[in-house]
């Protein structure tokens, strides 16, 4: 039977440095994948992500296993990838929340959808978003994240969270609607 | 289709997306990177514990300084409970506290020393334990030379 996230915690805390092989090994495609979808570039994402790493381990001792092990360590992720994005100069605002403009969808946006968005359409979406929206969207969705835990994840209230993620599916929806409006003229 | 539908589609794309592996050589720099500075947790468990030592000292100082001024205290309100005795009474507190100080200072400057070169290279935590060490009994020495202690105290 593998090891828990807790036993192997616990033998990093007792300095069995070994022990953290397990955790990296578990997380990393997990933690690359997001910074890499937060960043858009595949050497920043591992610079991110290994900083991420590092500074977990520092500061094990200081993880609630109360809590999980996985939001503790997205947690990490989130403020390296926000870190980068502010050192690559890229406009990630924390303070204002940046709500634009949404035009009313059309009623037949649902059905351009169609009845499956494949990965590249969608990673591309995502890509278009800010980060600030296609976080909460990977973490809700392909993290399997609750709103409470995503609001730990990025430190900010459970309403923004969700305020965030309702954003996020509008725009993309508009987005979507854009897209098959130009296919259409095509 | 509805809204609701298309929440879900997009939400099923994206926990459908792949996870992205790193380099080859990820896991590897990370390692290196803990193993770099690692941290030394027992030093954690060293510090808390020098923590309370010095906490512990602080306090037996704050007792012993308390026990000092309540010995003293009995002198001065003798004094003040006469005619015209408060200028007494502040000249006996003076004189005494001055009389302390000086033998504090003396104390401590020549503990310092001592502290200063026994302690060299180890972190603060240890000299302030060790000064407070030295200052508790100093003043516990001087609270009980007779001059200042008074009986059944």
């Amino acid at each position: 039977m593998p090891e828990t996230e807790t036993e192997l915690v616990r033998r990093c805390l007792e300095g069995d440095n070994s022990a953290f092989a397990g955790i990296l090994e578990s997380y990393q495609d997990r933690i690359y994948s997001f910074a890499l979808r937060l960043l858009r570039d595949p050497v920043a994402a591992e610079d991110a992500a290994q900083e991420a790493f590092v500074k977990a381990f520092r500061a094990l001792s200081s993880y609630n296993t109360a809590l999980p092990f996985s939001s503790w360590l997205f947690r990490i992720a989130h403020n390296a990838c926000m870190d980068a994005l502010r050192a690559g100069s890229k406009t990630v605002s924390l303070d204002t929340e940046d709500f634009p403009d949404l035009p009313d969808r059309s009623a037949g946006v649902a059905d351009m959808v169609a009845d499956a968005l494949d990965s590249e359409r969608i990673e591309a979406l995502l890509g278009s978003l800010s980060p600030l929206y296609s976080e909460v969207l990977l973490l809700a969705y392909r993290e399997d994240m609750g709103p409470a835990e995503i609001a730990r994840v990025i430190g900010a209230p459970e309403g923004t969270v969700k305020a965030r993620l309702f954003r996020a599916r509008e725009l993309i929806k508009v987005k979507l609607a854009a897209v098959k409006a130009v296919d259409a003229t095509v | 289709m509805n809204a609701d539908k298309t929440d879900r589609l997009i939400a099923t794309a994206i926990a459908a997306l792949p996870y992205r592996r790193p380099s080859a050589g990820f896991s590897a720099r990370v390692m290196a990177g803990i193993t770099a500075g690692a941290p030394q947790f027992w030093l954690a468990g060293v510090l808390k514990g020098a923590g309370l030592i010095v906490t512990a000292w602080a306090a037996a100082l704050a007792f012993v300084s308390a026990r000092l001024a309540y010995a003293n205290f009995a002198d001065a309100a003798a004094l003040l409970i006469q005619p015209g005795g408060l200028p007494q009474a502040l000249n006996l507190l003076a004189a005494r506290a001055a009389l302390l100080l000086s033998k504090l200072a003396a104390a401590v400057s020549l503990a310092s020393g001592f502290v200063s070169a026994a302690a060299a290279g180890l972190p603060a935590w240890y000299e302030i334990a060790a000064a407070a060490v030295v200052c508790s009994a100093a003043i516990a020495a001087l609270s009980h030379s007779g001059r200042f202690a008074r009986q059944g105290i």
